[in-house]
């Protein structure tokens, strides 16, 4: 017998998903667009908000897809992975509108402090997640050291000789979070994780 | 490396949640391995063929 439970969703359900994906994306952007001055804003200033809603949105996908489509294997995966994601974006948040509510010091404290609560559950992550999930890990953080690493050998070469103006570490940060994200979807489509 | 996961579960009419459940991993994780796209570790390996009672040079093939 070769028949096969697992009941895969209709093209019309993808597509329509895809659709939705779209429309969020579009709603996302078009909302970040209008409560932020994005003409006046530095570059890097935008690059690290584009990061931030990009990674807060992903936290409120998984959101959605952890109640429609549940699993008990890894248990917590889901929801560790939703706490990092959110997490990380609230940090990339947090230095560019605190100090409009709270003084420099206590907003890198508390920076400080959910970057420690990041790191423990990124490690919760590692240590609930299964196999494939930790190779797909491993693989985006070597991925993104490789790219990372040439593009600071590159650059660095280029300021020292006096060639392109310096970039912030700001600046570095929103491009490090854009690579990593980059290379997080390539690792995982190409275990088969994107469909 | 080529397996037979996909069959072997169709002939137990598991779907891939349930193989999932019994291996103790992710569902896409099952079907990474069906699809090719990932080669299980040598203990998911053992427990697979465990799973299945058979021997793992009769599930997996080079």
């Amino acid at each position: 017998m070769t028949v096969s439970l697992d009941r895969k969703p209709s093209l019309a359900l993808r597509i329509l998903g895809i659709a939705a994906l779209a429309a969020a994306g579009g709603v996302t952007g078009y909302a970040l667009a209008g409560v932020t001055e994005l003409e006046t804003m530095p570059w890097d200033d935008s690059l690290n908000l584009l990061m931030a809603a990009l990674l807060i949105v992903s936290a409120l996908a998984s959101v959605v897809v952890m109640f429609t489509r549940p699993s008990s294997v890894p248990k917590g995966c889901g929801v560790l992975q939703i706490v990092v994601l959110l997490l990380a974006g609230v940090m990339l948040l947090l230095p560019m509108y605190g100090p409009t509510y709270a003084s420099p010091d206590l907003i890198f404290w508390a920076v400080v402090a959910l970057l420690i609560g990041q790191s423990v559950a990124n490690l919760m992550l590692w240590n609930t997640a299964d196999e494939l999930f930790r190779r797909v890990m491993a693989e985006t953080s070597a991925l993104a050291f490789w790219a990372v690493q040439l593009a600071l050998f590159v650059y660095a070469a280029a300021e020292r000789l006096g060639l392109i103006q310096s970039i912030s570490a700001w600046g570095m940060m929103g491009i490090l979070m854009g690579v990593y994200l980059v290379c997080s979807v390539i690792a995982s489509a190409r275990r088969g994780l994107a469909t | 490396m080529n397996n037979r996961l996909k069959v072997l579960r169709a002939e137990r009419n598991w779907s891939q949640a349930e193989l999932a459940d019994r291996l103790g991993v992710s569902r896409q994780t099952v079907n990474a391995l069906e699809t090719g796209r990932y080669d299980p570790s040598l203990p998911l390996a053992f427990k697979i063929a465990r799973v299945f009672e058979q021997p793992i040079e009769s599930i997996f093939t080079d």
